[in-house]
Parts: C-alpha cells; structure tokens; sequence
C-alpha cells in the first residue's frame, strides 16, 4: 500500500514538477523535454492505478496518454522549432525568478483550494488532487507569462495534463473514449496552432504582442 | 506597590532634575534615573521570581477609573529588559552629552521618556495605559525633535513621527475605549473576562484597530516611514530606547490584545503575519542596501518586529488549529527574540552613535578603518552586528532556532491553510536571515573594517569610558544569553504562560535547550566551547608552522590590478556592495537613477564628464503615501476657496446645512 | 558524551581534514582528464597546503584582527561540525543536540568571518568577492531552509542525527516524493554553498568573474593553506551530509570499531563518487552570469516547496 502510494505520489510529484520546469528553463527544447517527462510521468501513474484496481481499459489509456503526449505532440513541436530560425529560448514577460516564486504561491493557493475535493474523494489518489490543480495553474500562468507562441502551446499542453492528472485522481480513471476524446482535441489543436504558426514565421511574427499591430 | 510608588517619584524628581543648572544637569539626571533603572528591574525581577503579579488600585489619582496596576510576569518581562536597555542608554548619555542632547528640555524629556516606557508595562486599566501611552510617545517625540534647529531632516523626522504615533494612539483608544465601553470597567482583567460576549464581527474589527494602532508603534510596514527617520534623527541614547524599548511596547500592545480578546479565529493571525511576513522582508532588503548606518538599523527594526509578529501569528494560529505545545513554543520563541532583539539593537544604535561623536558622520561610504582606531567599540559593534545575523552563539540565533523550531513542529499537515502560512513563515524567515547577514557585514566590514574613506574616519580616536562601557553591557548581555539561554528561559516561560495558560514543555539545561516531548535540542555552549577550542589549537598550529617561515608577519601592499599603489576609494563601498542585491531585488526597490553622460564635441566615443546618481529612497514612502499627501494638499487648497472670509458665503453655508438637515428629517 | 562517542567524532574528524583535500584534488583530477588534459595527482591540495605552511605569514598594510582570525574561524567551526555530523556514524559526541539549523549557521559563521576578513584588505577585490559570495549566500538561504522543513517533515525534528537514522532504518523514507525534492533543492545549495560550477568557476583566475577566489586573494602563506585546508573541509562535510541523507547506507549505527571502520570507508566511497559525479557535470556545463543565477536558486526553492507541500499532502 505505502509503495504503491510513494510511486503514486512521485508520478504526481513529476507531473507537477515538469510544468515548473516549464518556466524554469529559457531553452525551448528543454521545455519540450520536460512536457514528454510529463506525458511519460501520466502514462505511468494511469497505469499504476489501472493495475491497482485491475482495469484494462486504464490501461489502454495510459497507452495512448504515452503515444500522444510523451511521443507525438513533443515530437511535431521539435519540428516547429527545428523550423522556426532564431527562436531557441523563450521570452518571458515575467522575470524568471518572480514567475518561480509566483509558481510557488500558486502551488500553495491550489493546496488550499483543493481542500473539498481532498476530503470528497479521499485516500492515497484524493490527497494528490492538489498537485493537479497546481499544475493546471501553473499551466495558465506560462500562458500568460511567456511571449513566445510555441511557450503558449506549452501553457495550453500543461493546462490540459492538469486536468487529466486531476481526472485519474478524482476518479480512479476515466474511460477510454473520454480520454481519447480529449487527447484527440488536444492533438488537434496543436497541428492547428502549429500550421498557424508556420504562417506566422512566414510572415515574420515571432512574438504573439506583435499581433497587436495588426488592428492599428 | 511601595517600590513602585518610589519608583514614579524618583522618576518625577529625575525629570524636574532636568532644570538644574547646566554642569551638573546631566550627572544628576542620570544618577537619579540609574536608581529608577535598577529600582525597575530590581521590581520585575521579583515578579518573575515569584510568578505572581503585582497588583494595586488607587483610586482618585486619575479622573474616571484612578491607578491601577498589574504588573504580571509579562509585563515585568517588558519592564525589565527595557530597563536594562535604559541602564546602558543612560550611561551612554553621560560620554554624548558632549556631542548633543544636554539642554534642559531633552534632559528632562529623556528622564520622562524612560519612566514611562517602564511603566507602561504596568498598566492595569484603560486610563492608566493610555497616559502612560501618550506621555511616552510626547517625550519621545520631544527627543526626535531634539536637532530640529539645525536640521531639516530632524523636523521633517518628527512630522512624520507625530503624525504616525497619534494616528496609532487615537485606533488604540478606540479599540479600548469600546472594549471597556462593553465591560462596564476599564479594568484589563474585567475586560479580558466580558470580551467574549461580544460578537464575532465586533472582536475583529477591534482586533484590527488595536493591532494596526500597536503595528505603527511597532514600524510594521506600511506604517513603518517613521522609523528610518526618527531613528535616525534622535541622539543615540534616545534612538537606543526607540529601538530597543519603545517598538517592544507596540508589540507589548499586540500581545495584549490577545490577552484582552482571547486567541480568535485563525484570519486574525493570517492577517496579522501577512504585515509581519511583508515588514521582515522589506525591512531587510532595505537594510540591505541602506548606506546610512542609523537607516540601516532602523530598517532592521522593522524587520525584527516583522518576525516578532510572525512569531506571534504562528502562535495565534496553532492555538486555533488546536496545537497548542506548538503555540506556546511561538510565543515563548516571540519573547525571547524580543528580548534578544532590545539587547542587540541597543548595542548597535549605542555604537552607531559612537561612531557618530568621533567622526561626526553616518554614512558608511564615508567611514572604515574603525577597528584599529576604535577597538572597544567596533567589538561591541561586531558582537551586536553578528547576533543580530543570528550567528551562534549569540542570543538572536537561540531565538531564531526556538522560533524555526515552533514552525516545524507545527506544521502538521492537519489543516492546509495553517501549513501554508507556516511554510510561508518558514520561507520569510530565511530570506530575511539571508538579507539581514548581508546588511550587517555590509554595515561592519564596510563602516568599520578596512581603510578609512574620508578625514574624520582617518582621525577618530576611541570615545570616552561611559560611551565604551554602556554598549559592552548589553553586548555582554548578548553573549551570556547566546551562550546560555537557559539562564533566560524559566523568565521568559514565565511571562509566556500568562497568555497561553500553559506551558511549551520546553527545558533548559544552563547550555541550551531541549523541547521536552517534542524531538529536538541544541546546545550553543558545546558548540561555542568545540568552536573556541578548535580555533586556539589552529592557532598554535599555525604559530608553530609559521617560526619556518620567520615568526615576524610580513606586511604587504595589496593586490591592485597592477598598480603600485592602491588608495582607499578603491575599495568597495556600501552602495557597490549591495549593487547585485538591489539588482536582483530592482523590481521592488524600483531605485531611481540617474545617468548623464556628456559627449567630447569632437567625437561621440570620447565621453567627457559622466555623472550618475542614484536615490535609493521608501518605495512604500513613494508610492503611498506621497500620492496621499498630495491627494491632501490639493484638497487643502480647493478648500482655501471655499472659505474666503466672506459673512454672506458663510451664511449661505449655514442655511444650505439647515435645509438639508430639515429635508433629511422630514 | 562518552568516551567512545568523543573517538568516534575525533575519527570523524580526522577524516574530515585528511578527505576534504583529497575530494578536492579527485575532482580536478576527474576533471582535467574528462577535458584531455593529464592533470595534477590527487594528492595535489595537499602538497600546496604542506608548501605553503612553511611560508612566512603576510598580511594587507592596513588591515586589522580579524584578517588573521578569519582563516582559524573558517577551520574551527568546519572541524566543530566535523566532529558532531553524522558523517560516518550515528553516534557522534551531543548526538541529541546535533541540529540541522545549528550546522547550517555554524558553518555559516565560517563563511561571514571570510567576508569580513575579505573587507578588511581594503581592495576592489575583497570587496566584490564579499558582496557576491553573500548575495548568494543569502538568496540560498530560502531552498536551504525551506528543504531543512521539508526533511523534518516525517519525525517532525530538525535532529540531523534522527533524519539520517530515520532513512537508515526505513528506505521508504527515502524514496518519499517529499525527500526526493528535498534532496534536488539541496544539490542547487550544495553548488552554490561550496562554490562550484555553474555558480562559480573554482578554476577561474579571471579577476572580474571569480567569487570565491576574489574574497581570499590577499591570503597567501600559512593562512592560504588554512583557508584551502577549511574550505575542503566544508565541501566534504557538505557532500557527506548529502549523499547519507540520500542513501545512509553503510553508516555506523552503534560505537562498536569494526562498525565505524566500515562507517568511514562507506562515507569516503560514497562521497568519491559525488564528487566524480559533480566534476562530470562541472565538465559539461558553463558559468551562469551572476545575475542569471536567482533563476537556479529560485528553482532549488520551488523543489522545496513543493517538498513541503508534497509532504503535507502524504501526511
């Protein structure tokens, strides 16, 4: 039980600590790295509790949360960067020491925040919800916080990870054709964002605030 | 009650003593007031001892309530350590009067000053608590005025000061007046037992007016602008009492109203650490950076009282959260930091001032090469300096590991909102441990350290005896109760039981401490003894392999880039020391600077004259209460329009007021 | 404090003062033969602490006591914690009051007392290697302390002595998500602490881009050789309380002798390879600017925090 908990907890604990890694590092292939860590992290903790409780059909999704989110979405960004000439860090409109301590807080508020759900749901995977909600709001933060349209990608990748954290957790799983549902739009929406993109490099926009110009 | 009536009439004769003829005014005063001193301690002494409070009531002395007194183990606490500190801020006196502060009316304001702030304390009711009260912050604000004459810092030093102190004594007088109001006594202990009938709303609202009025006494930002002015500006004997006695007693008021209005619910305390969290870390970035030794010092008043409030939020809020060994650990880690705290800040404001009688100066920039110059003084200034830094084996570090020690034992992990502030509490505490390390190397390396940067620092020569004799006492202080914080402990255990009503479990061998059943201890002795020992036999070992190279030491010049000589400016200052801090921290400080460079008319890549300024000044100052202040002359001055003399306009005014008033009421 | 536990701390000692110049020399040997280079034997630190003993004393023209006194404070509280850590057993001198605070800040009154000492020599240098080494010391601080929480967190102790027991005796606690964060905010403090890369450059002789090497640059002659014996010292005090918190494996948990001779080579093994694993990452990794250097720290804090939190949440 207490194994099975300590490798719970250090899956969330990896999730968490990935989408820190997120706006700690300037180099935007470490971000990518830290994103796959994360998918992996996910697979890793939906398959835990899929052999914890005996459920194929976790199982399955963990196998897909691995394909989509450690392999195939990192993978089609590292080809945006590969393309995208001069970009290889970020830009951040919050220095990177105050987004960390911000981070922390934000960290903090979720713990707080998460009280009710904490005591709905109970036990080793309930305990772990705040993490998920910190990650999700770290997820938004990166949003807000980096210029940069790929760090913008990353936010809205984080944003969604929280959420399928908090999912496995509330409810010991989610079903196969939700999930898939969900990681399908995400996929979705990153090969939108990355054909958007191309255009915009192609029209040498590098930053989102340049876009301001454009109603002038 | 007899001691403590001689105590009042001494103090009165000391403060009248203040009209003798000049050669003899100060050795008068000052012997009187030595009695009363030792008189104050002898007294609180007693009641710690006997851990019962004394108590009296005269009626008939003061209109409404007359006299009462209850001088409980936490009142004698207070009392004592302020007396202490005012022993040696009185003997410090007898060297400065010579540099400043020997007029009558400083003289007899000092004497007044220092009865009261021993005083207060003692108070048992309402009436008695808000004389004393004000008494203290008129003297005091007498003694900041002091060089009003010579120095526009000085007025402007005791507007601020004024202006601050009476805002906070008019919240504390509400809060007071409706808490005895509601009792029907003004009696503290009738008002401790009826405060709980009152509702809750009601109870908070008091908290945050009494709070808020002790916070400004206490220089808790944002109402800490006073401080690094009036701190600044008094003479040393004073601004040693402001320090290490006055801002203790905002913090007396704070623990007051605990006691007055009982522990409450946990957004009191969250509310309360939140200002303490804020006044620890601002008050250390800006001692941090500050280049003016007496700002420097004042800033990290504001920081230690910032981590006295969060000691006594952490309190609260583990005695909310049902913990309460962990609560009467904070309270009991408070006091001690407290007394530590009017300890070594009376050594460092006492040295400052020193400093200031031999070199006329106070600005770090401007002064080094102390400690050859001034040696007594510059030891008594590290001893202050280091313990404020927290550094084993002085007492400010066994207050600050009591204190670490509170938070971890109660951070439980039971309530989420409790282990946040306290991992907050946690993070403060060490950035602010941090920072306050840097401003007092800063300050001691700096100011006293290496070559002398201007004339009069080249020239100093040591003060006299009283002056080298009143900062070695509390330094002394500094270092028994460093070494042996166990000598401390059953006294301030004592006067911590009066609020919590129970104990921490906390023991004391003479050494250091063991937390009873909670897991942990420390030993400041053994380490102090380890370290000593180790340091003598290193020595000896390097005297020994030294005779092969030739016992004498060889003076050299130092490593200057290549140049031959080097000359003090090229030293580091206090301003370039803290240039990375105050860039890492740019965001907050926000300093203001001020580049013009001027170009060779033949070409611009030769530059011809550079000149840079930088101002370092409040940034709470600046963007608070500068806007409101403007806010308020601007208004003055509409409003000189409307009152322009004329009968008729003020006639017409009346009867506007009278048609409102009688549509209102129909 | 017994007989037996006063020899174990004098053998710990003595593996302090003998190791931390070998640790020193293994990795700049590990080093220079990573980057092609032969390098200076691993007993090279020794040597020139044995060379420069024999020199005849110095010091700057205007300076005062405690230039002299800096280098015997920086030795005696590095040899203090020596003797009280749990380096090798568990059972050192005052092992009820051996706190994890009270390390912290006596080794701490090692590096303020260098500071000063740094300022006294009245130089540009002393000055910028003062003001650098103490903006970081102080923004270490937070990780540090807020990484101490998160440690104490299982027996609700700042014992170090009963944390690394706690480990020792339960491996659980050891792969807790709270410890393991913990740990990774404590190798930032660790680098930062004992100045290696890539906070500084130990190597470095450029005047404007060295910390440490800038605060000790008016010491030469037997005071040099004080100064590097106690800064070995920390670094081996630092890494052999990292690596027994991260796998206290081998520690002596009783006085007995055979049991400390295996605590010491378990510790000596154990802190090679920390220092062969820092050096190949001081291999292939550059100097931060100094102002990029509060986004490392801030990192190790948030680990801590999150450690804190994560153990919290465990509870």
């Amino acid at each position: 039980m207490t194994t099975f908990a300590n490798a719970l907890a250090s899956a969330a604990v990896v999730v968490t600590v990935a989408a820190v890694v997120v706006l700690w590092r300037r180099r935007l292939r470490s971000i990518l790295v830290a994103l796959s860590i994360q998918g992996v992290a996910l697979a890793a903790l939906a398959t835990l509790l899929g052999a914890h409780e005996h459920d194929g059909g976790l199982l399955a999704v963990a196998l897909l949360v691995l394909l989509v989110k450690a392999l195939l979405i990192p993978g089609l960004l590292a080809r945006v960067i590969a393309a995208t000439p001069g970009a290889r860090e970020t830009d951040p409109l919050v220095n990177v020491p105050a987004s960390l301590v911000i981070a922390g807080l934000l960290t903090l508020v979720a713990f707080v925040a998460a009280r009710p759900i904490v005591a709905l749901v109970g036990g080793p995977t309930g305990r772990l919800v705040p993490l998920g909600l910190a990650t999700v709001l770290i997820g938004f933060f990166v949003m807000v916080a980096r210029r940069r349209a790929l760090s913008q990608i990353a936010g809205l990748l984080l944003v969604d990870n929280g959420i399928a954290l908090v999912a496995f957790l509330v409810t010991s799983g989610v079903p196969v054709i939700v999930e898939l549902g969900s990681s399908l739009d995400v996929l979705f929406g990153v090969v939108v964002l990355r054909l958007l993109l191309a255009r915009l490099t192609a029209a040498g926009v590098r930053d989102l605030d340049q876009l301001r110009s454009l109603h002038d | 009650m007899i001691a403590l009536a001689l105590l009042v009439v001494l103090g009165g004769l000391a403060t009248l003593a203040g009209l003798a003829p000049r050669p003899y005014r100060v050795q008068l005063v000052a012997s009187l007031l030595v009695l009363v001193e030792i008189l104050a301690a002898a007294l609180s002494v007693h009641v710690l001892a006997s851990d019962h409070a004394l108590l009296g009531h005269e009626s008939g002395l003061l209109p409404f309530s007359g006299v009462r007194v209850d001088l409980s183990p936490l009142g004698a606490l207070f009392t004592l350590s302020t007396a202490v500190v005012a022993l040696a801020a009185t003997i410090h006196w007898l060297g400065y009067r010579r540099h400043a502060m020997s007029s009558a009316s400083a003289s007899s304001a000092f004497a007044l000053f220092v009865t009261t702030l021993l005083l207060v304390p003692a108070a048992g009711d309402i009436v008695t608590f808000l004389v004393l009260w004000e008494v203290m912050a008129l003297t005091s604000l007498v003694l900041v005025a002091h060089d009003h004459a010579q120095r526009d810092e000085a007025r402007q030093a005791a507007w601020w000061y004024g202006a601050m102190t009476q805002g906070g004594a008019a919240l504390i007088t509400l809060g007071l007046v409706v808490l005895g109001a509601h009792a029907k006594n003004p009696g503290f202990s009738a008002i401790a037992a009826s405060a709980h009938h009152l509702p809750g709303a009601a109870r908070g609202a008091i908290f945050l007016a009494l709070v808020a009025g002790f916070a400004a006494k206490a220089g808790l930002v944002p109402a800490h602008v006073w401080l690094p002015r009036a701190h600044a500006e008094a003479p040393a004997p004073a601004s040693a009492l402001l320090s290490g006695a006055m801002v203790n007693l905002g913090i007396y008021g704070i623990v007051l109203t605990r006691t007055l209005l009982g522990v409450g619910p946990a957004w009191w305390w969250l509310v309360a650490g939140f200002f303490g969290v804020i006044s620890a870390l601002y008050g250390s970035l800006y001692a941090a950076t500050s280049t003016d030794l007496k700002r420097l010092l004042a800033y990290s008043t504001s920081d230690n009282m910032g981590l006295v409030v969060i000691g006594l939020s952490a309190s609260g809020l583990f005695s909310a959260a049902h913990h309460p060994i962990a609560s009467s650990l904070a309270l009991v880690a408070t006091l001690f930091l407290l007394t530590a705290h009017a300890l070594y800040k009376s050594t460092l404001f006492l040295g400052a001032g020193s400093v200031q009688y031999a070199t006329h100066e106070r600005n770090l920039d401007q002064l080094g090469g102390l400690a050859r110059t001034m040696p007594v003084t510059t030891v008594t200034v590290v001893i202050g300096g280091l313990a404020v830094a927290a550094l084993p084996p002085l007492n400010g570090f066994s207050a600050e590991w009591l204190l670490v020690q509170s938070l971890v034992h109660g951070l439980t992990g039971a309530d989420p909102v409790t282990t946040v502030a306290t991992a907050i509490f946690v993070a403060a505490l060490a950035l602010t441990g941090g920072l306050t390390i840097v401003a007092f190397v800063k300050a001691i390396g700096v100011g006293f350290f290496g070559r002398a940067r201007s004339e009069p620092a080249q020239h100093a020569r040591e003060v006299p005896v009283s002056m080298r004799l009143a900062p070695a006492i509390t330094a002394g202080a500094c270092v028994i109760f460093g070494v042996a914080p166990g000598l401390a402990l059953r006294a301030v255990e004592r006067a911590s039981a009066v609020v919590t009503a129970n104990r921490s479990g906390l023991g004391a061998s003479i050494s250091g401490f063991h937390l009873g059943a909670l897991r942990g201890a420390v030993d400041p002795l053994a380490l102090a003894l380890g370290a000593v020992v180790a340091t003598v036999l290193v020595a000896g070992l390097r005297r020994g392999l030294g005779l092969k190279g030739g016992a004498k030491v060889r003076r050299f010049e130092p490593w200057g880039s290549g140049r031959i000589v080097t000359s003090a400016r090229m030293q580091y200052t206090a301003t370039s020391f803290a240039e990375p801090l105050q860039r890492v921290f740019d965001d907050v400080l926000a300093p203001q600077h001020d580049l013009d460079v001027s170009h060779a008319i033949e070409s611009r890549y030769y530059v011809e004259r550079v000149a840079y300024a930088s101002a370092n000044d409040d940034v709470v100052e600046r963007r608070l209460y500068r806007p409101v202040l403007a806010l308020a002359t601007w208004w003055g001055m509409r409003a000189r329009g409307i009152a322009n003399g004329s009968v008729h306009r003020y006639l017409a005014y009346g009867f506007v007021v009278l048609v409102i008033a009688v549509v209102v009421v129909s | 404090m017994n007989l037996a536990s006063l020899l174990t701390g004098a053998t710990q000692l003595a593996l302090v003062v003998l190791g931390g110049p070998l640790l020193l020399g293994l990795m700049r040997t590990v080093r220079s033969r990573l980057e092609g280079r032969d390098g200076p034997p691993v007993s090279q630190p020794w040597r020139d602490i044995a060379k420069l003993a024999h020199k005849q004393r110095t010091r700057p023209n205007e300076s005062s006591w405690i230039f002299p006194a800096a280098p015997l404070v920086l030795v005696a509280t590095a040899a203090t914690v020596a003797v009280l850590a749990p380096l090798a057993t568990l059972t050192p001198p005052l092992s009820a009051s051996t706190d994890f605070i009270a390390v912290i800040f006596v080794l701490l009154v090692g590096s303020v007392s260098l500071a000063l000492a740094a300022l006294d020599t009245g130089t540009a240098f002393g000055g910028m290697g003062a003001s650098r080494a103490l903006t970081i010391g102080a923004l270490v601080e937070p990780a540090l302390l807020v990484a101490v929480l998160a440690l104490s967190l299982p027996l609700h102790s700042t014992n170090l002595i009963a944390i690394v027991a706690e480990g020792s005796a339960h491996a659980s606690v050891l792969v807790g998500p709270s410890h393991l964060l913990a740990l990774g905010s404590f190798v930032v403090v660790i680098l930062a602490e004992s100045g290696r890369l890539p906070v500084d450059n130990p190597s470095t002789h450029l005047e404007l881009t060295m910390i440490y090497e800038a605060l000790i640059l008016e010491y030469s002659g037997p005071d040099l050789a004080l100064v590097t014996l106690g800064e070995s010292m920390r670094l081996a005090i630092w890494f052999g309380l990292f690596v027994n918190l991260v796998a206290p494996w081998g520690i002596a948990t009783h006085a007995g002798a055979l049991a400390i001779l295996l605590g010491v080579l378990a510790v000596a093994l154990k802190v090679a390879l920390a220092g062969v694993a820092v050096a190949l990452f001081e291999v292939t990794t550059a100097k931060l600017r100094l102002f990029r250097l509060p986004e490392l720290l801030a990192g190790g804090f948030i680990l801590a925090l999150l450690g804190v939190v994560t153990g919290a949440v465990m509870r």
